[in-house]
C-alpha cells in the first residue's frame, strides 16, 4: 500500500488479483429517497481492468449509483461486491482503503491546503500512521509519492499553491490525481471532461488511456467523444434502471438509444 | 510551506544558513523580552497580567486548533481546563480536607491530563455527533451541565464553595507562586504549547485536521475515517486546556464552580476570536488584550466617565467590532495592514511584481 | 400507527405498558406501600404539573429560537437576552399600568422590534456566514446583559399575577383517597399556572395552523427545507426572514413576563433560558415548532421530578436526557437529517 508511485509512466502498482470474478458486482441495487426512487434494481458487473461508461441524461441515477458504490449512501436494497467482498454496508473509508476510488463532478478538493498538501493526504488516507504528530521528512515515501503524482497531472509549477487559487481545469486536474493516489484497483470517474477546453480534454484522454492495464474504472460522462473513446464497454441507464450494455459502437448505433440521447444534438 | 519545504529550489540557499539564523529578527525581539521582562516589571505585571494571558492564551490555543485546523468551534475548553484543575484540587492537597486526597504531584499531575483528556474525548465524541454550526450549542450545553454539576455535588466537587489553598508542589525547592518563577513556569508552558501546535499543524495528523474541516466528506473518500480524527482532535486539544486550566488553579490558589461558568466560556471564545483563530498565535494575543483591559478597566472607564462595573460592556463592543469589522481578529487587521503596507512600497519603489 | 405497531411490536408492547402505567399513577389514588415508598401522590402530581408548565414556558422561549434556526439558520444565542428584556419591560408595564395583562401585546410588540432590527440591521448582512452570525449573537447577549444589569440592578424582580388568576383551582385529580370515610381530596394547584399552559398551548396550536394551513406556513416550510429553492423562487424572502425573527423574539419577550410570574427574574435568568431553549431543541429536534414542544415538555417533566426526588442530580437527568438523544438521534427526537 505504501510503496511509491511514478504516475508519470502511470505504472502504478496494484494488488495482484483473483484472476476470476469481478472488480465490482452490484446485484439489484435500489436507492429510494422518501417517494422518489433515485435508482432501481440496478445489476450490473465489470470486471478487473474493465473500462466502463454509464451514459443517461440527468436524473437517470448516475451520480446516485456512484455514491452507493462508494458508501456515500447506503442503499435501500441490493448488494454490492468489491473484488468478491461484500462491502454494502462498509463506511466510505474501508471501500477506500481497499483500492476504490472516486473523482467529482462538482470539484471537492481542499481549498484551504496547497496543492502538494492534497494529494498527499490522498496518499496519507491508504495508508498507515494516519494520525501521526511527527512532521513526514524530506525524503518521506509518501512526499516523493505525492511529487510525482502532482507531475502526472501536469501541476508541479502550482504544488505550493493553495487550491482555492486554482482555475477550474487544474482543479480538475488535481481532483484526478487525488484519485490516483495509493494503490487504486478501481476508479469512479464523474464527469471529469465537464467544464475542460478542449486541449484539456484532449489531456484528460491521454491521462485515462494511459492508465496501467489492472486499473479499472466507470466513467460518467456527457461528452460522448471523450466517453467512447476511453471504455470498453456502455451501460445506459434510464430513469433510475439499467436500459442497454453494449461495446461502445453497438450503443451508439442503437436506434433507441439515438433517439433518446444521441439524437438531442449533445455537446 | 508545504510537506516538503525544505527540498529541492530553495534548500540550497537556506540549507548553508542555521536554522536560528532563519527566524526573522520580530520574534528575536519578543523572545528576548519576554525572558528578560523580570528585570523589569514589577510582580504584578509578571503574575497577574503575564501570568494569566499565558494561562488564558494556552486555553484559547486549544479552541484555536480545534477551530482554526478542525472547523469546530468548541466552547467546551473552558470546562476540560477546569476539570484539569478540580482534578489537581481533588487528588492533590488543598484547603478543603474531607475531600481532596493529598496524593504526590507525579500521580496528581498526569492523572489530572488524563481525566481531564477522557472528558475531551467523551464530551467530543458527542458534539461531532452533529456538525457545523450545532458545535456552538451542543458544546456550550455540556458545558453547562458540567458546571451546575460541580456546583450541586458535593462529594467530589465540593460544590458552591470548590477549593481553597490548591498550592504548587514545592519542587526543586522552587515556590512556583513566587510572581518571577511563576512567571518563567507559564511562560515555558505557553511556549511549549504555542510550538507544539505549529509543529503539529504540518503533520499527517494536522494536515487531515484541517482537510477534515476544509471537506470532511473528500476526506472519507480518501480513506479517512473523519469522526476518529475529531474526536482525536478534542483529545489532543485538551492538554493545551488542561495545562492552562491546573497553572489557573495554581494562580489563584482555589476553584470553584464559578472558575468554569458560561461566561468563562464564552471569555474563551472571545479571547480566541479577538486575536485571530487562524494561527496558533491569535488566543496570545487575544488573551493580552482581554487581561489588560480587564486589569486597567478601572481606570479606561473612569476615563470615559463610566462605573468601573461596566468592564463586560466594553469586553462585548469590542468583541462586536471584532467580529463586524475583522473576522479575522487582531491578526488578521496586521496582516492587512502589512499588505496595505507592501502594496505602498512596491507602489512607491516601482518595483511590483 | 398501524405500520408502527407491525413494525415494532416489542416497542409498542413496551410504549403501551408505560403510558398505562403512568395513567395509573396519574389517576388512580396510591396504595400506601407506593406512597410509603415513594412519598405522596400530590409530590408526584405537583412534580409533575410544575414539569408540565415549566414545559410550557420553555416551549414559548424555544418555539421562537427553533424557527429562526430552521428558517435563517442563525443560532441565536441573544435569544435569552430578548427573553430577559421582555420579563423587566413587563415588570415596568405591570407596575406602571397595574395591568399584568396590557403588558402582553406591549412587550410583543417592543421585543419584536428589537428582533426586527437585529436581523434587519445585523444578520441580514452576513446571511450565510453562521459562525460569524453566532458570534455576533454572543457580542449582543454580552452587551444587552450588562446594560440591563446597568438599568435594572443585581436585585431580582417578580411580577405578581392578577387578581382573577390568584390563588389555587381544583383539578379532577385524585390527589388523596380516604378508605375509611371514602373521602376524595382533589388536587388544587395554582390557577395562574393552569391558564398559562392553556394559553402556550393555544400559542402552539396556533402557530402549527399558521405554518400548515396558510401560505405564508407554506413559504417558511418551504424554506427550513430547501432554503435556495425559496430563495431562486422569488418569494421576497427578507419579509418572510424578518417576520419570523420578529415573532420568535415577540415570543420570547412574552415568554419573560410569564418567567417573571412564575419564578422571578434576575441576571443570569437570561443565559438559563438560552440554555434552555438549546437543550429543549437539541432534543426535540432543529426547525420543529412540534420537536420543541415535545422536547420542552420533556426537559421541563425531567427537571422538576429531578428536582423533587433527586435534588443533587436534577442536572444530569437534563444532561443525560440531551446525550442520549445526540448518542441515538443526533438530528433531535423530530429533527430531519441535514
Amino acid at each position: 500500500m505504501n510503496a511509491p508511485v511514478a504516475p508519470s509512466r502511470m505504472n502504478l502498482p496494484g494488488s495482484s488479483h483473483a484472476a476470476s470474478g469481478n472488480a465490482l458486482e452490484l446485484r439489484g441495487i435500489s436507492k429510494t429517497f422518501g417517494a422518489l426512487a433515485a435508482i432501481s434494481d440496478v445489476t450490473l458487473s465489470v470486471k478487473p481492468g474493465e473500462r466502463r461508461a454509464v451514459l443517461g441524461s440527468n436524473g437517470a441515477g448516475k451520480t446516485t449509483l456512484f455514491n452507493c458504490i462508494t458508501g456515500d449512501f447506503l442503499p435501500t436494497a441490493g448488494l454490492i461486491r468489491f473484488f468478491g467482498e461484500d462491502v454494502t454496508v462498509f463506511p466510505p473509508y474501508e471501500r477506500i482503503r481497499r483500492g476504490l476510488r472516486r473523482t467529482y463532478q462538482i470539484s471537492s478538493l481542499f481549498s484551504g491546503l496547497s496543492v502538494l498538501d492534497n494529494v498527499y493526504l490522498a496518499c496519507r488516507g491508504v495508508s498507515r500512521n494516519r494520525f501521526s504528530l511527527i512532521r513526514p521528512r524530506a525524503d518521506d515515501a509518501l512526499v516523493n509519492a505525492a511529487e510525482m503524482l502532482v507531475e502526472a497531472v501536469h501541476l508541479t509549477g502550482e504544488k505550493d499553491r493553495l487550491v482555492g487559487e486554482l482555475a477550474y481545469g487544474q482543479q480538475r486536474q488535481l481532483e484526478i490525481a487525488l484519485a490516483l493516489s495509493g494503490a487504486p484497483r478501481f476508479v469512479l470517474f464523474d464527469e471529469p471532461a465537464a467544464g475542460l477546453s478542449p486541449t484539456e480534454r484532449r489531456d484528460l484522454i491521454h491521462i485515462l488511456t494511459s492508465l496501467p492495464s489492472h486499473i479499472g474504472y466507470i466513467i460518467i460522462e456527457h461528452d460522448m467523444d471523450v466517453a467512447l473513446r476511453v471504455v470498453e464497454s456502455v451501460t445506459m441507464m434510464h430513469n433510475g434502471r439499467i436500459f442497454k450494455e453494449g461495446r461502445p459502437e453497438e450503443i451508439e448505433d442503437d436506434p433507441e438509444v439515438q433517439e433518446l440521447y444521441l439524437g438531442g444534438g449533445h455537446g | 510551506m508545504s510537506v516538503a519545504d525544505h527540498i529541492p529550489r530553495l534548500a540550497d540557499r537556506a540549507e548553508q544558513r542555521m536554522w536560528f539564523e532563519r527566524i526573522p529578527t520580530r520574534w528575536w525581539v519578543v523572545g528576548l523580552i519576554l525572558l528578560f521582562l523580570p528585570v523589569v516589571a514589577n510582580n504584578f505585571w509578571l503574575f497577574q497580567v503575564m501570568g494569566w494571558t499565558f494561562i488564558l492564551g494556552m486555553i484559547g490555543l486549544s479552541l484555536m486548533f480545534l477551530a482554526g485546523y478542525g472547523g469546530m468551534v468548541s466552547l467546551l475548553q473552558m470546562s476540560i481546563a477546569g476539570m484539569a484543575g478540580y482534578m489537581v484540587a481533588i487528588l492533590g492537597p488543598s484547603g478543603v480536607l474531607n475531600v481532596s486526597l493529598g496524593l504526590s504531584w507525579w500521580i496528581v499531575l498526569p492523572a489530572a491530563f488524563l481525566i481531564a483528556a477522557l472528558f475531551a474525548t467523551i464530551a467530543g465524541a458527542l458534539a461531532v455527533r452533529t456538525e457545523g454550526i450545532y458545535t456552538i450549542m451542543i458544546t456550550l450545553a455540556i458545558a453547562a451541565a458540567f458546571f451546575y454539576f460541580t456546583r450541586q455535588n458535593y462529594s467530589v466537587f465540593n460544590g458552591y464553595s470548590g477549593f481553597n489553598l490548591v498550592l504548587p508542589p514545592q519542587l526543586f525547592g522552587v515556590n512556583w507562586r513566587d510572581p518571577v518563577a511563576f512567571y518563567y513556569l507559564t511562560l515555558a508552558s505557553a511556549t511549549l504549547c504555542y510550538f507544539a501546535v505549529v509543529y503539529i499543524e504540518r503533520s499527517p495528523f494536522g494536515l487531515a485536521l484541517q482537510g477534515v474541516r476544509d471537506n470532511p466528506r473528500r476526506m472519507a473518500a480518501l480513506g479517512f475515517h473523519v469522526t476518529a480524527h475529531r474526536v482525536a482532535a478534542y483529545a489532543l486539544a485538551s492538554i493545551f486546556a488542561s495545562a492552562g486550566g491546573i497553572l489557573l488553579v495554581w494562580q489563584n490558589a482555589q476553584i470553584a464552580p464559578g472558575t468554569i461558568g458560561i461566561s468563562s466560556a464564552i471569555d474563551i471564545l472571545v479571547v480566541a476570536v479577538v486575536g485571530g483563530m487562524r494561527r496558533p498565535l491569535g488566543p496570545f494575543i487575544g488573551a493580552f488584550i482581554y487581561v489588560l483591559l480587564q486589569v486597567f478597566s478601572a481606570d479606561i472607564l473612569g476615563f470615559f466617565g463610566f462605573s468601573v462595573d461596566r468592564f463586560k460592556l466594553i469586553i462585548g463592543i469590542g468583541f462586536l467590532a471584532i467580529v463586524l469589522f475583522s473576522p479575522d481578529g487582531v491578526l488578521g487587521l496586521w496582516d492587512r495592514w502589512r499588505a496595505q503596507l507592501a502594496a505602498r512600497n512596491a507602489a512607491t519603489t516601482g518595483d511590483g511584481a | 400507527m398501524d405500520n408502527f405497531i407491525k413494525q415494532y411490536p416489542y416497542w409498542s408492547l413496551t410504549i403501551i405498558v408505560l403510558v398505562a402505567a403512568f395513567l395509573w399513577l396519574v389517576l388512580a389514588p396510591w396504595p400506601p406501600e407506593l406512597a410509603a415508598s415513594w412519598g405522596r401522590k400530590q409530590i408526584f402530581l405537583n412534580a409533575l404539573l410544575g414539569g408540565i408548565t415549566l414545559g410550557a414556558l420553555y416551549f414559548l422561549v424555544a418555539a421562537g429560537f427553533t424557527l429562526i434556526f430552521g428558517l435563517m439558520r442563525i443560532v441565536n444565542l441573544a435569544h435569552g437576552s430578548l427573553f430577559l428584556i421582555g420579563g423587566y419591560l413587563g415588570y415596568e408595564i405591570a407596575t406602571a399600568s397595574g395591568s399584568w395583562l396590557l403588558a402582553f401585546p406591549v412587550v410583543f410588540i417592543v421585543v419584536g422590534l428589537i428582533g426586527l432590527l437585529m436581523q434587519r440591521f445585523i444578520f441580514s448582512k452576513m446571511e450565510g456566514e453562521e459562525l460569524r452570525q453566532t458570534l455576533v449573537s454572543i457580542g449582543l447577549s454580552i452587551v444587552f446583559a450588562d446594560l440591563m444589569l446597568w438599568w435594572w440592578g443585581g436585585q431580582s424582580y417578580s411580577i405578581l399575577a392578577p387578581q382573577f388568576l390568584q390563588g389555587p383551582m381544583e383539578l379532577p385529580l385524585v390527589s388523596n383517597f380516604n378508605a375509611a370515610t371514602g373521602a376524595v381530596t382533589w388536587l388544587r394547584y395554582p390557577s395562574v399556572r393552569i391558564w398559562i399552559l392553556i394559553a402556550a398551548i393555544v400559542i402552539g396550536i396556533a402557530m402549527w395552523l399558521v405554518l400548515n394551513r396558510t401560505a405564508l406556513g407554506t413559504l417558511i416550510r418551504a424554506g427550513v427545507d430547501d432554503r435556495e429553492m425559496l430563495a431562486a423562487s422569488g418569494v421576497r424572502i427578507q419579509l418572510v426572514f424578518l417576520t419570523v425573527f420578529g415573532f420568535g423574539a415577540g415570543l420570547a419577550g412574552i415568554a419573560g413576563i410569564i418567567g417573571a410570574t412564575f419564578q422571578s427574574l434576575s441576571p443570569g435568568e437570561d443565559t438559563r433560558f438560552l440554555l434552555a431553549s438549546l437543550v429543549v431543541v437539541i432534543v426535540g429536534g432543529m426547525g420543529s415548532i412540534v420537536g420543541a414542544a415535545l422536547g420542552a415538555l420533556i426537559i421541563g417533566v425531567a427537571e422538576q421530578m429531578g428536582f423533587v426526588y433527586a435534588p443533587t442530580y436534577s442536572v444530569v437527568f437534563t444532561f443525560l436526557i440531551m446525550a442520549a438523544v445526540l448518542a441515538f438521534r443526533p438530528q433531535g427526537l423530530l429533527g430531519m437529517r441535514r
